[in-house]
């Protein structure tokens, strides 16, 4: 059984996060959650959720005002969503730190190099996958699929026990393999190619990443979320990202098309230059 | 489902494997593998694990163990291979395909099976293999495209063992090769009607380190009206020349 | 004995006649916990109807094929054929595929990349290879109200029998069937049939239906074939992101 202690420092985080798009929010109840079982015996957590964190800037929550309609609490500036490092940072290698510095200046209007593939509709990795838009868990017999609203990308997680695919295989929102906990999901995630960013700040890592998650739900209506990031090339050491996942209670509710590559005009220009 | 694992277990307690009963037999008992047959894989892209390129979609590869067992000079020379595919791969110049690169280009193939000889239709560029059973392979030194195949039946697999290869064919798009000391064994074995398993054993001292395996299902083609159509590979060619380049 | 031969003569049957399986009683189809034909797994069409859908002869680089309409003719009224002859003279920049669009219903279902099938009782879900393309059937309710136009419409399933039946509204008019500029208005609405005929083969069928384009509906049709190797997935193809990779922050060795 999972105890939500751990998870404190990320529900204050969570509760104190105010912002137009985010529900109210209850805290963890202190009795552990049992979710009901699905047919084939996994804990039955689907259903359509909206995750509660930052996309702009994992590292920094003021930089949220800049994408949406967001009131940051003032107490809470410069607030990271990474509890390991304690300093809330990225812990680059020093190269790596170097190349992602300019960013910083140019996020506002950055060069093409620098426009966040995210915005070019391209897929978003792990964990950006479930720290985007809308997404919906379903469990067919044996996985735990997410689809995800944002230009239509989706992850297939066996729980089945089967093996990752050979690694020379490299896919943008990586091979992801479950097991379950507990209650807990604990997803690895490897093969990653080295094309995705974390957010819109060039948070980069290389084709060596591997990602481990934890899914827990603590609630009906809530799961909360935590992801170690492992890349000896970039990395000095992993880190944890952690954010949580809210419900949509919305009776009847469907996730629809979002249809990104057709509607990108700069897309279309890229992809009609000289030489394709 | 569960109703299907009862019927399956019933038939299993009668004495006789449920798929075999339900593979067609010729007069002489042979599993019958006439018909229209197509991998479907993207084998003839990369024969390894892959992720996609234009035009050229992922796999997961048909290797097993994922791993060519080249020898350095040949590792070297494949490397070099796919560094100048566009340029080198023999169907570019709509050169015969070899075995078992024919089996699995992505274009369906037609098996006529009678007893003492089985013959394989390719679409592609109409590739003809004629398996003669149960005679000896002629004596050698002969270099030939699709080399030169025997074939006997262990129990419901056809067991094809192929040499006289030249050294010109590859395996896939990227530039997996061989020499002409190569020595081909194919197994094809039905799992039930519409179905085959296809198992490749490759040896070639000249070029791998050991004999290697590759293995695939391969699928009866049940669209219907179902035929082989043609691929002249080679008058496209001529009629691009003709025209001039692009 | 008696049942050997039961089962024979099912395979045999479910085979030559895929339209005449009795609803429930072929025992070959995996079934759901409620009974239903279970279509879960990895899915890919054979055909070559990506490059044509009506017969062809061979190109270079595109395989003959027998096509997949019935009649073997599309019903273009005479402005349309007009278009449609135009879109094929001007297909190597005009079809929506060269630009990695969403391809549409039903030619994403032969696009010659896997899928898979996920089937709960509420809904089936299609993941595709192809630029991860999804297709979200939700069961027994209605479609929204539109006006909508979406690339790959609105699809609302129920079952007849072992039959899937996909009713599919609310499209764009951006999209084509195939390569030869086959093409489609706002106005389309395809009703798709899944059959299955035994347990690695679905019997795929489209009625396609466009007053703006078409004098009447017209069908296609083809199976669809479960992969079968061992550990097969879905992988990805993201087309519109080839040969644009970033390098800038690549390790150095």
């Amino acid at each position: 059984m999972i105890r939500c202690r751990p998870f404190l420092p990320v529900l204050a985080l969570g509760s104190l996060l105010a912002g137009a798009a985010v529900d109210a929010q209850q805290e963890a109840p202190a009795v552990p959650y049992t979710p009901p079982r699905t047919p084939d015996g996994q804990p039955d957590i689907q259903g359509i959720y909206n995750p509660v964190g930052t996309f702009y800037n994992i590292e920094d929550l003021e930089y949220q005002s800049l994408y949406q309609q967001f009131k940051p609490n003032p107490a809470m500036r410069g607030r990271s969503l990474i509890i390991d490092p304690p300093d809330g940072k990225i812990p680059f290698q020093p190269w790596a730190a170097e190349k992602r510095k300019p960013i910083y200046e140019l996020h506002l209007d950055p060069p093409p190099d620098w426009v966040d593939p995210n915005a070019q509709c391209w897929p978003q990795g792990v964990p950006r996958h479930v720290n985007n838009r809308e997404f919906e868990i379903f469990q067919p017999p044996g996985h735990v699929v997410i689809f995800n609203l944002a230009h239509h990308t989706y992850r297939v997680i066996p729980v089945d026990g089967s093996p990752h695919i050979p690694g020379n295989i490299k896919l943008w929102v990586g091979d992801s393999r479950g097991r379950w906990e507990g209650n807990t999901l604990v997803v690895d995630v490897t093969n990653n190619n080295d094309q995705t960013w974390f957010d819109v700040m060039a948070s980069f890592h290389s084709d060596e990443l591997r990602v481990t998650e934890h899914f827990t739900p603590v609630s009906r209506d809530r799961i909360e979320y935590r992801a170690v990031m492992t890349d000896p090339k970039v990395y000095t050491r992993p880190w944890t990202f952690a954010i949580h996942f809210n419900r949509n209670k919305e009776p009847g509710v469907e996730v629809w098309e979002e249809a990104c590559v057709e509607a990108n005009r700069k897309n279309i220009d890229l992809l009609e230059r000289p030489g394709r | 489902m569960r109703r299907a694992v009862i019927i399956a277990v019933a038939l299993v307690t009668l004495g006789a494997p449920a798929a075999a009963q339900s593979i067609g037999r010729t007069p002489d008992g042979r599993p019958d593998l006439s018909g229209i047959w197509q991998a479907i894989n993207t084998a003839g892209v990369n024969i390894l694990p892959h992720h996609a390129e234009p035009d050229m979609p992922a796999g997961l590869g048909v290797v097993e163990g994922n791993e060519i067992p080249y020898n350095p000079s040949a590792a070297a020379k494949q490397r070099e291979n796919y560094a100048n595919r566009a340029k080198l791969d023999p169907v570019n110049k709509c050169f015969l395909p070899g075995v078992p690169r024919a089996t699995y280009m992505g274009f369906p193939f037609q098996i006529v099976q009678t007893p003492n000889q089985v013959t394989i239709l390719y679409e592609y560029a109409h590739t003809v293999r004629n398996v003669f059973m149960n005679s000896p392979h002629p004596k050698g030194p002969i270099e030939w495209w699709m080399g030169d195949s025997r074939g006997r039946w262990e129990g419901d697999t056809l067991v094809v063992d192929v040499v006289h290869f030249n050294d010109q064919t590859w395996f896939d798009r990227a530039g997996n090769h061989h020499s002409e000391a190569l020595h081909v064994v194919e197994r094809y074995t039905p799992i039930d009607r519409d179905h085959l398993s296809y198992e490749v054993t490759i040896e070639d001292p000249k070029v791998f380190t050991r004999s290697w395996k590759m293995s695939m299902p391969l699928y009866r083609r049940i669209d219907r009206n179902m035929q082989i159509l043609e691929y002249e590979c080679a008058a496209f060619e001529e009629a691009f020349n003709l025209a001039g380049p692009r | 004995m008696i049942l050997r031969s039961v089962c024979v003569l099912v395979a045999v049957a479910t085979l030559a006649i895929p339209s005449a399986v009795v609803a429930g009683q072929n025992p070959q189809i995996p079934r759901a916990a409620d009974g239903k034909p279970d279509l879960s797994g990895v899915w890919q069409a054979a055909t070559t109807a990506n490059w044509n859908l009506l017969p062809h002869a061979a190109e270079k680089d595109v395989p003959a094929g027998l096509g997949v309409v019935e009649g073997n003719e599309i019903p273009y009224n005479a402005a349309a054929a007009a278009q449609q002859r135009q879109n094929f003279a001007n297909r190597a920049q005009a079809d929506p595929e060269t630009r990695c669009f969403l391809p549409g219903v039903p030619r994403i279902m032969y696009m010659p990349f896997p899928f898979q099938i996920f089937q709960t009782p509420g809904h089936i879900a299609m993941a595709f290879e192809y630029v991860h393309a999804v297709r979200r059937i939700f069961l027994n309710t209605p479609h929204p109200e539109g006006p909508i136009e979406w690339w790959m419409g609105d699809s609302r399933g129920r079952w007849e029998g072992d039959t899937l039946v996909v009713d599919v509204v609310h499209f764009t008019n951006q999209t084509w069937f195939d390569r030869t500029g086959n093409f489609h208005s706002e106005g389309l609405h395809v009703v798709e049939r899944y059959t299955p005929i035994g347990p690695n083969h679905i019997h795929y069928e489209a009625t396609i239906e466009d007053p703006n384009v078409f004098t009447r509906p017209w069908k296609i049709s083809f199976p669809l074939y479960r992969r079968l190797e061992k550990g097969i997935r879905v992988l990805d193809y993201e087309c519109y992101a080839f040969g644009l990779e970033r390098t800038w922050y690549k390790p150095t060795e």
